[in-house]
């Protein structure tokens, strides 16, 4: 019979269970941090630098070494099932492209190594060049961009694989605020009309408050706190999530 | 997803990333096939045209004939390491290669990937090397033998390029390997010499040298004259070229240097 906690991870886009990090020169990044990522929800993970939050998700989408049984996307452990690889697409924090790849190639190189077959890969590219807005830039190298073009190819590139979690790592770090708030109408596109599920950390409160059905607090590699914005409000104080979020990191 | 499905989109993204690779090598012509050539054209223009009929035979074989097919194995060895070392590094270094670790390919996977590129890399200039040098050749003996010989060259010598790609923290490091193991595996490989005719301990340690039995295999294929019993080249170059394999698929697999 299949505990509950087995059926716990099959229902939910991401479990993380106990799971501790230590770096080689012994910086703790994880500290048996515990959280649960309900399916179709766009999830928000806030904390300060350094608390975890990258660590976090490098060890979900393969970047960094995680222990088995720790980690579950979909109910694939993440560390043991390269079948989980499929069902995440991650927009790290820093922007790191293929410079010898034009943009749509690298769309669709993206989608060929998850396996996609090419002429797919390449449709899909086109549709993601025209959603972000880079279709003139299809076969501009990513050294060709600005910033906030690099910034979106990026994210268009997480997309490709149509998979299931998204996980953006500050995805609007840097990026002016007309482009932020484009941002945050396709994330929302994408979570309503695909039912995607959208793990988000980012440092703006409110760019959490705008777009987050649930909040997690993440200070010193554990989850101090975890709900809804306006449960977080209730259980702090004050009048909006960020002073909840000071609260929290203020005890 | 079934496992057959798991494994058909691996299948395809193995052959993607071998693509990139392939893809980066032709791209990149004139730092990748050109100068190989330019090297082969000196070699040849040295030992063919200025120092040739000044040297006495070796062996029985002219010495261009000789060294022509050590030429072929360094080429193959030299490119090989080279692409695949600095294709890793670059995408390491750069960070890119984000995109290729959180996809769903299996190390073992990744490594024939990347040893792809050098594979192409090495043979395409072994063959514009092998062009140039017709016209002092004569007609190859073994030809599957020479080209066995090649693909083993180039499986070894790009799997150690994996292996440094991944290791090396920094440009010198990467340069330092090149220097410091490839050349002189090289140099003593019995490329310009043979092992017979040398001295304690000169010939043994170019009989430890893996680089050695290829050359020698690879000499037996064009020349017909071999210094090593033939199989026992192939199988001492298979074995190396195995182990290689397995090792740079276990530095992928470990994540050393590559994932914290």
């Amino acid at each position: 019979m299949a505990g509950s906690s087995d059926l716990d991870r099959g229902s939910a886009a991401l479990v993380v269970q106990r799971l501790t990090k230590i770096y080689g020169d012994g910086t703790k990044a994880l500290d048996e941090l515990s959280l649960r990522v309900p399916a179709g929800s766009f999830f928000g993970l806030l904390g300060p630098n350094g608390a975890g939050k990258t660590t976090l998700i490098g060890a979900t989408a393969g970047l960094v070494r995680a222990p088995t049984e720790r980690i579950f996307v979909f109910g694939h452990d993440a560390a043991l099932d390269l079948e989980s690889r499929l069902l995440v697409g991650v927009a790290p924090q820093e922007v790191h492209l293929d410079r010898f790849l034009a943009a749509r190639e690298l769309l669709a190189y993206h989608g060929r190594y998850f396996g996609m077959p090419k002429l797919e890969a390449e449709q899909r590219a086109d549709e993601l060049l025209e959603v972000f807005d880079l279709t003139a830039k299809a076969k501009t190298k990513p050294n060709r961009l600005s910033g906030g073009m690099r910034r979106r190819l990026l994210i268009a590139r997480a997309l490709v694989h149509r998979p299931r979690l998204v996980i953006l790592d500050e995805p609007t770090a840097g990026v002016d605020l007309e482009l932020r708030h484009e941002l945050w109408r396709y994330l929302r596109r994408l979570h309503t009309e695909q039912g995607v599920t959208v793990l988000l950390t980012t440092h703006y409160i409110e760019e959490a408050e705008a777009l987050c059905e649930r909040v997690a607090f993440i200070r010193a590699g554990r989850i101090i706190s975890e709900g809804a914005p306006t449960e977080l409000v209730d259980r702090y104080g004050g009048e909006r999530l960020e002073d909840a979020y000071v609260e929290a990191m203020r005890q | 997803m079934s496992t057959t499905e798991l494994r058909i989109r691996q299948r395809r993204g193995t052959t993607a990333l071998a693509g990139r690779e392939t893809r980066r090598v032709l791209a990149l012509w004139t730092q990748t096939i050109l100068p190989p050539i330019l090297t082969a054209i000196l070699f040849l223009a040295v030992f063919g045209g200025a120092l040739g009929s000044r040297i006495h035979h070796v062996e029985g074989l002219s010495y261009l004939t000789f060294i022509l097919p050590g030429l072929l194995v360094m080429t193959v060895a030299g490119q090989s390491f080279a692409n695949c070392s600095t294709s890793l590094f670059q995408a390491k270094n750069e960070g890119y290669i984000e995109d290729i670790l959180t996809s769903p390919l299996r190390p073992w996977q990744l490594a024939m990937s990347y040893l792809s590129g050098g594979l192409v890399r090495g043979l395409l200039a072994a063959l514009a090397v092998a062009l140039l040098a017709l016209p002092f050749a004569h007609e190859a003996a073994h030809l599957t033998l020479t080209t066995v010989a090649l693909l083993l060259t180039g499986l070894v010598f790009s799997s150690l390029g994996v292996i440094t790609g991944i290791c090396a923290e920094t440009f010198d490091q990467h340069a330092f390997v090149a220097n410091i193991v490839i050349t002189p595996l090289a140099l003593v490989g019995g490329v310009f010499y043979s092992a017979r005719t040398l001295d304690e301990p000169w010939a043994t340690l170019t009989r430890i040298d893996p680089l050695y039995y290829l050359v020698d295999a690879t000499r037996a294929g064009l020349t017909g004259f071999h210094e090593a019993t033939i199989w026992v080249s192939v199988v001492v170059a298979a074995a190396v070229a195995v182990g290689a394999f397995l090792m740079a698929t276990a530095v992928i697999a470990r994540g050393w240097r590559l994932k914290p």
